[in-house]
C-alpha cells in the first residue's frame, strides 16, 4: 500500500512539540507586555491647545496644585481650572504673549479652552479625589512629578491592580497632611505617630470590595 | 523547518521595530482592550455635550433663581457686613476661632494668596516678581486699621487689579484666610511681652530678662 503522507511530515511532531510552547510563550509574553496599562496608558502626553507648563508654574514658581485644581480636596473631580483662574494673573502678567492668545480669547468670548484630558479612568470606575487627599496621599504618588513636566504625561497606569496595590498596603504611601502637594517630598513618615491626623490610621479603610469603585 | 524558523525570526524582528517599551511617551490616546462601558452615555464633570450651544455638559444656574439653602441672607457671614451695612470687625458667630482655624487659614493663604502677596504678606510674591502690580503690604498702616469685613470683601469681590477669589475659595475658608491675615499683621506689631508664655518657652526666649 503506498504511503498517504510524504516523509517530511515525520518532522511535524518534533517541530510542534518544540515550536508550540515557544509560540504560546511568545503570544502570552507579548500580550503581557504590550497589552498592559503600563504600556498602553503610561506615557500618554497629548498636545494641549495652550502650551501651559507645569514646570514653570508649579515647579519654578512654586504655585500650589490647589490654586488651580481647587476642588481636589472637597470633590470627586479635580477640576481643570476655568479661564478666569488663568486670567487672575495673566491679565497683567505677559498680557501680550502669543502663547496665551487662546486664553485671552476664551476670557473674552466665554468659550471653554478645549483642554485634552490626560488622566482618565473608564466610566465604569468611580474615583473620588477628596478622601485620597484627606488621607495624605501625595499628588505625585499617582501623577508623578508634574512640577517637572512641561507637558503633562501620564506617569502611572491607573489600572485596577495598581489601585488595589495601594488599597491593600496604603501606609507606606501616606505622607504628612501638609506635604500632600509637595511633589518633591521624600521623608520618612510614620502615620501612626502623627498627632496632626484627626482620623487615626486604623480608621482608614480604602475599599477593597467591588462596589468601592464600581458604582 | 529552517525557513520557517527564519521567517518567524524575521517577523519578530519586524514587530520589535514597531513596538515600543514601557514608559515611552506618545500623544496617542491610551488603548483599552475591553471597550465595554468605557465611555458611557452619561455626562461627567467638565465633559463636552452636543446638546447645548456652548458645548458644555455642566450648566450654570438659571439667572434669577436661588437653590434651596443658597439664599445667603446672612450678611455677616457672606458679605462681611453688619446690620448697618458697614464692615464688621469680628468673625461670624458660626465660626470658632481656635488654632485649627488659624492653621487652616495659613494653609489656604499659602495656596491662594502667597503667589502675589508672598508668605509673609509683604506683597513681593513670585507673580509680582514676574510682572503683576505689587499689592500693598499687610503691615501698611491703612490696612492694619481696616476691619475684618474689609478683607473678606476684598477676597470675595476683588479690588483694583486683584480679581475675585469667590469662585476658588469657599466662604468658611475665606474667613480663615482673613483671620490669618490679621495674624500676619499682628506678628509685625506684637511686642515681646505679648507673646504667650508657652510659645516663648518653646522658642527658647528668656521672658524674665529685660531688654
Amino acid at each position: 500500500m503506498p504511503a498517504i503522507f510524504p516523509r517530511w511530515i515525520n518532522q511535524f511532531p518534533l517541530a510542534l512539540a518544540l515550536g508550540f510552547p515557544v509560540v504560546v510563550l511568545t503570544v502570552i509574553g507579548s500580550v503581557w507586555y504590550w497589552a498592559s496599562p503600563k504600556y498602553t496608558d503610561v506615557g500618554y502626553q497629548p498636545e494641549q491647545p495652550v502650551p501651559f507648563s507645569h514646570r514653570l508654574h508649579a515647579g519654578e514658581m512654586g504655585l500650589d496644585c490647589r490654586y488651580c485644581h481647587n476642588t481636589v480636596d472637597r470633590a470627586a473631580h479635580a477640576a481643570i481650572p476655568p479661564t478666569q483662574t488663568c486670567m487672575n494673573c495673566h491679565k497683567l502678567v505677559k498680557p501680550d504673549s502669543e502663547k496665551l492668545a487662546l486664553v485671552r480669547q476664551s476670557a473674552e468670548t466665554g468659550e471653554s479652552i478645549p483642554w485634552n484630558r490626560v488622566h482618565m479612568l473608564p466610566d465604569y470606575a468611580f474615583f473620588d479625589h477628596a478622601p485620597h487627599v484627606a488621607a495624605g496621599v501625595g499628588c505625585n504618588e499617582c501623577h508623578g512629578r508634574i512640577d517637572q513636566m512641561d507637558v503633562v504625561t501620564q506617569n502611572q497606569p491607573l489600572s485596577m491592580s495598581w489601585c488595589l496595590d495601594c488599597h491593600r498596603d496604603f501606609e507606606p504611601r501616606l505622607r504628612p497632611l501638609d506635604e500632600v502637594t509637595n511633589l518633591g517630598w521624600n521623608g520618612f513618615y510614620d502615620p501612626r505617630s502623627d498627632l496632626n491626623r484627626e482620623r487615626p490610621v486604623d480608621e482608614l479603610e480604602p475599599p477593597l470590595h467591588c462596589s468601592g469603585c464600581h458604582r | 523547518m529552517r525557513t520557517l524558523t527564519i521567517s518567524i525570526a524575521r517577523g519578530l524582528l519586524a514587530l520589535s521595530a514597531v513596538a515600543a517599551c514601557h514608559g515611552d511617551v506618545s500623544d496617542k490616546p491610551p488603548v483599552h482592550i475591553i471597550q465595554n462601558m468605557d465611555f458611557q452615555q452619561r455626562f461627567d464633570a467638565q465633559e463636552a455635550s452636543p446638546l447645548f450651544a456652548d458645548g458644555r455638559a455642566m450648566r450654570p444656574p438659571v439667572p434669577g433663581t436661588v437653590a434651596v439653602g443658597s439664599l445667603r441672607d446672612d450678611d455677616h457671614l457672606y458679605a462681611g457686613r453688619g446690620l448697618d451695612g458697614q464692615f464688621v470687625d469680628e468673625l461670624p458667630a458660626a465660626i470658632k476661632l481656635n488654632e485649627q482655624f488659624l492653621r487652616r487659614g495659613q494653609q489656604r493663604f499659602n495656596i491662594y494668596c502667597a503667589p502675589c502677596h508672598d508668605l509673609s504678606g509683604s506683597g513681593e510674591g513670585v507673580v509680582v516678581q514676574r510682572g503683576m502690580l505689587r499689592p500693598p503690604a499687610f503691615n501698611d498702616a491703612r490696612l492694619v486699621s481696616e476691619p475684618l469685613g474689609y478683607f473678606f470683601d476684598v477676597v470675595s469681590n476683588g479690588i483694583r487689579n486683584m480679581p475675585s477669589y469667590a469662585d476658588q475659595i469657599p466662604v468658611h475658608d475665606r474667613w480663615a484666610i482673613v483671620a490669618y491675615v490679621r495674624t500676619l499683621q499682628r506678628a509685625e506689631y506684637a511686642t515681646r511681652e505679648q507673646v504667650p508664655q508657652l510659645a516663648a518657652k518653646q522658642l527658647g526666649w528668656d521672658t524674665q530678662a529685660q531688654p
